[in-house]
């Protein structure tokens, strides 16, 4: 009796000691994918060169990343070689102030153009071939169908019930508003509980992910239409922080610093603890199914701030703001 | 004389009172801050940076916003 007693024990105290020790990549039932880093050609000319890359998006043929330094979105071959860039700092046709969003629709370039107010629409060549205004500063664009375009926006505070989501068609007319932004007496709060970021899935639908507190993420219906919530797995951990903001300090559960979406699954970065009491962008990428079961782990070689990913390749920006790509190893 | 006197002041207060605010409002557009504000936001969301100097950024826009709504 004393025995099986003590065998029980020791069982206890071998799994707890396990469970301990397990790193956060190693969470028990997700598997591990690895990744082999695709060597990127220099690009070496002042053009190439990433000043502020801020969004990514793919086409079949290129990757697109927009330089908000240099109000231009950089196109480059899917082996992450520079071709050209679209754009120019300045407030006139063709011209961008402080790009932040790019989509492509039917060969079109749709950029978010922030502080000009408008989402200005760009020919494979590169010339500006129309857009439209918008009446706030649009943050991102993204293609939805070859018709309509998701335009997200962060709210300013001073209207009640701001919306953050707005869906256009390409000829500029607004078909849906919606996703208000939560409000309270602390706008700097505020401003952290309302960064959200979108993930288009497939046949006009999309997916909000809240950066923190929330650790559901919205599917909507390409009419906007709020199809319902998907509960994540909890094994994607909050990495918790607290800050000073008006009054007492207040606790941030960080949930996602980055997020993207690929064939049925969302690839979700979580926020990392940088010099032991801030939360940055981190190197550990969660694979969520569309139901919201952690299905893998990848660990990245660095911290990615942004990324998107298509089949087995992610095309991310690290902290230097430079290029990276990985072929994920199942 | 001294009923005189703290007339005299009054009235330059009410003068210059009178004088000051016409202009300085016309001089002082409150959209202008808001716009600023707007911008200085956009700006430390997008900066991609660790969140306790986004949340600095942040205070620090709307510390300009008073000081600019209230012309200081």
């Amino acid at each position: 009796m004393r025995r099986e007693r003590s065998l029980i024990m020791a069982v206890i105290v071998v799994s707890l000691a396990v469970f301990a020790a397990a790193r956060p990549a190693d969470r028990p039932g997700v598997g591990k994918w690895k990744v082999v880093e695709v060597a990127v050609p220099a690009n070496d000319s002042d053009e190439a060169c990433l000043g502020r890359p801020i969004a990514l998006a793919l086409d079949a043929d290129h990757l697109y990343i927009v330089d908000a330094q240099d109000g231009a979105v950089k196109i480059f071959s899917k082996d992450g070689e520079f071709l050209r860039a679209v754009g120019r700092k300045g407030r006139g046709p063709g011209e961008l102030s402080f790009p932040s969003g790019v989509s492509v629709i039917g060969g079109r370039l749709y950029v978010a153009d922030k502080f000009n107010y408008r989402v200005q629409a760009f020919d494979r060549a590169g010339k500006p071939c129309g857009g439209f205004s918008v009446p706030f500063a649009p943050d991102k664009a993204w293609a939805l169908t070859g018709e309509t375009l998701l335009v997200t926006s962060n709210p300013t505070g001073r209207p009640a019930a701001e919306k953050m989501l707005h869906i256009y068609d390409v000829g500029g007319r607004l078909r849906w508003e919606g996703l208000e932004a939560r409000a309270s007496s602390d706008p700097v709060f505020d401003a952290f509980r309302n960064m959200i970021l979108v993930c288009p899935g497939e046949g006009g639908e999309f997916f909000v992910v809240f950066r923190s507190g929330e650790r559901s993420i919205l599917h909507f219906a390409g009419s906007g239409v709020l199809v319902g919530k998907i509960p994540v797995d909890e094994r994607h951990a909050f990495q918790p922080i607290d800050l000073p903001f008006q009054g007492p300090n207040k606790r941030l559960l960080g949930f996602c610093w980055a997020a993207a979406w690929d064939r049925g699954f969302f690839y979700i970065s979580a926020p990392a603890l940088v010099e032991g009491k801030d939360l940055g962008p981190g190197r550990l990428l969660s694979v969520v199914s569309r139901e919201g079961r952690l299905t893998a782990s990848i660990e990245l070689p660095c911290p990615v701030h942004r990324f998107v990913v298509e089949g087995g390749r992610i095309y991310a920006v690290d902290d230097d703001g430079g290029l990276r790509i990985f072929e994920v190893v199942r | 004389m001294k009923k005189l006197a703290v007339l005299v002041l009054a009235g330059l207060v009410l003068v210059s009172a009178a004088l000051f605010f016409p202009t300085s409002l016309a001089a002082h557009d409150v959209n202008e801050c808001f716009e600023n504000h707007q911008d200085c936001r956009e700006n430390a969301l997008n900066l991609d940076a660790p969140w306790y100097k986004v949340m600095l950024i942040l205070t620090v826009c709307d510390l300009a916003l008073g000081k600019c709504a209230l012309a200081l």
